[in-house]
């Protein structure tokens, strides 16, 4: 009896700590240029970035693209597909989308997952991901709001950015800042072109964690090659009902950056 | 005191205008084919159109097919003249130019929409 206590005890101890879950749209390319293929594939996924993690992601709700204000609904070109980390038995659904650039411009791709249960946390998550595609030279746009219920406003023009870069956002809740909002940070290992998998010497490297100020403005430097995600948490004012009782909604609004070395 | 007003306002004005980051002088082109028109944007970095400016069109044995130039919004386009890689080259008043190639294929592609919507 003992024994259980103590697994279920150290069980959830990791989950509550190792666990930063990441909704992710990650592209083949952040910025296209003018001699480059202008087809962009995206991949769509939940995971934990860091530990390489995937987990179940349903068909999302709604993906697409906001173009010169305009958004272009995507939700039809998803096609699944599975993926799992090396150290994964099972696979997992994931997503992938092309989109052919047609225009100059900044590209912001977003997606609202359907709720995902977890049990563990006893509530429902809904990760409002965004990530932006500069094309052709037009640097025009990455710094727009694109109405969802929560989401990152990148400070920092969100491509272009050099290892070590500081990257800076405000967090909105229902189109305003959410005072010292808790941001999540976390190094996509998988990122294309990482050299070597990084690995945490203990669970607090893992999710790195800074506050927003009374502004809900935070600031995080990037200290590795890669793409970097950043995920601010709230509740959301509803519910939904799963067996009859009332469950809390967490929303995320995260955004996702990528960083180059300077050779 | 109504002068001191008078500079303070302007040099704010002065200011305003050299503030732009000279990144934003920096031109670009992007041109694509469609319902038989080639279509030309020419814009700075931060969206600002490249008015006024003088546009050439060369094949690919760099003959001059034609002249123009960008209306107010940086805009310009004109009938397919060939079907060819184009290279299309955007200069303003200063000096400063750009170019871009559209591909004979992104041509091709455009002729072969049209027929397939006739």
């Amino acid at each position: 009896m003992k024994k259980t206590f103590l697994a279920a005890y150290i069980f959830l101890f990791y989950t509550s700590f190792a666990c930063a879950h990441f909704a992710a749209v990650i592209p083949s390319d952040d910025i296209v240029t003018k001699d480059e293929s202008r087809s962009i594939q995206l991949d769509v996924k939940f995971v934990h970035p860091l530990e390489m993690h995937y987990m179940e992601m349903a068909k999302p709700k709604q993906f697409g693209v906001v173009h010169r204000s305009q958004k272009i609904d995507l939700t039809g070109s998803l096609k699944s597909a599975k993926g799992k980390s090396p150290d994964q038995e099972k696979a997992y659904t994931i997503w992938h989308a092309k989109f052919p650039i047609k225009r100059p411009g900044d590209y912001t791709f977003y997606v609202e997952p359907a709720p995902y249960w977890e049990p563990a946390e006893d509530l429902f998550i809904i990760h409002y991901t965004k990530v932006c595609v500069n094309a052709l030279g037009l640097q025009s746009g990455w710094d727009e709001p694109i109405g969802l219920e929560t989401e990152i406003i990148p400070l920092t023009r969100p491509y272009g950015l050099w290892t070590n870069n500081l990257f800076s956002g405000q967090v909105l809740l229902k189109g305003k800042p959410v005072p010292y909002a808790e941001v999540e940070v976390e190094y996509l290992n998988e990122s294309a072109g990482n050299p070597a998998i990084v690995r945490a010497p203990s669970e607090p490297y893992i999710t790195q964690v800074v506050k927003a100020d009374a502004n809900g403005v935070f600031d995080y430097a990037m200290p590795r090659a890669g793409w970097w995600g950043f995920s601010a948490l709230s509740e959301a004012d509803r519910t939904i009902t799963r067996g009859g009782v009332e469950k809390p909604i967490e929303i995320g609004a995260v955004y996702w950056v990528r960083t180059v070395d300077m050779k | 005191m109504f002068s001191v007003f008078r500079i303070a306002i302007l040099s704010i004005v002065v200011a305003t205008l050299f503030a732009t980051p000279s990144l934003a002088h920096k031109i670009n082109v992007f041109a694509y084919a469609e319902s038989g028109q080639v279509k030309i944007e020419s814009y700075f970095a931060d969206g600002r159109p490249v008015k006024q400016s003088r546009v050439m069109v060369y094949d690919s044995e760099d003959k001059l097919l034609l002249e123009g130039k960008t209306d107010n919004e940086g805009l310009f386009s004109f009938a397919i003249p060939k079907v060819d890689d184009l290279e299309i080259v955007v200069r303003e008043i200063l000096g400063h130019r750009n170019s871009f190639i559209l591909k004979k294929s992104e041509i091709e592609a455009s002729k072969a929409a049209e027929k397939g919507n006739n």
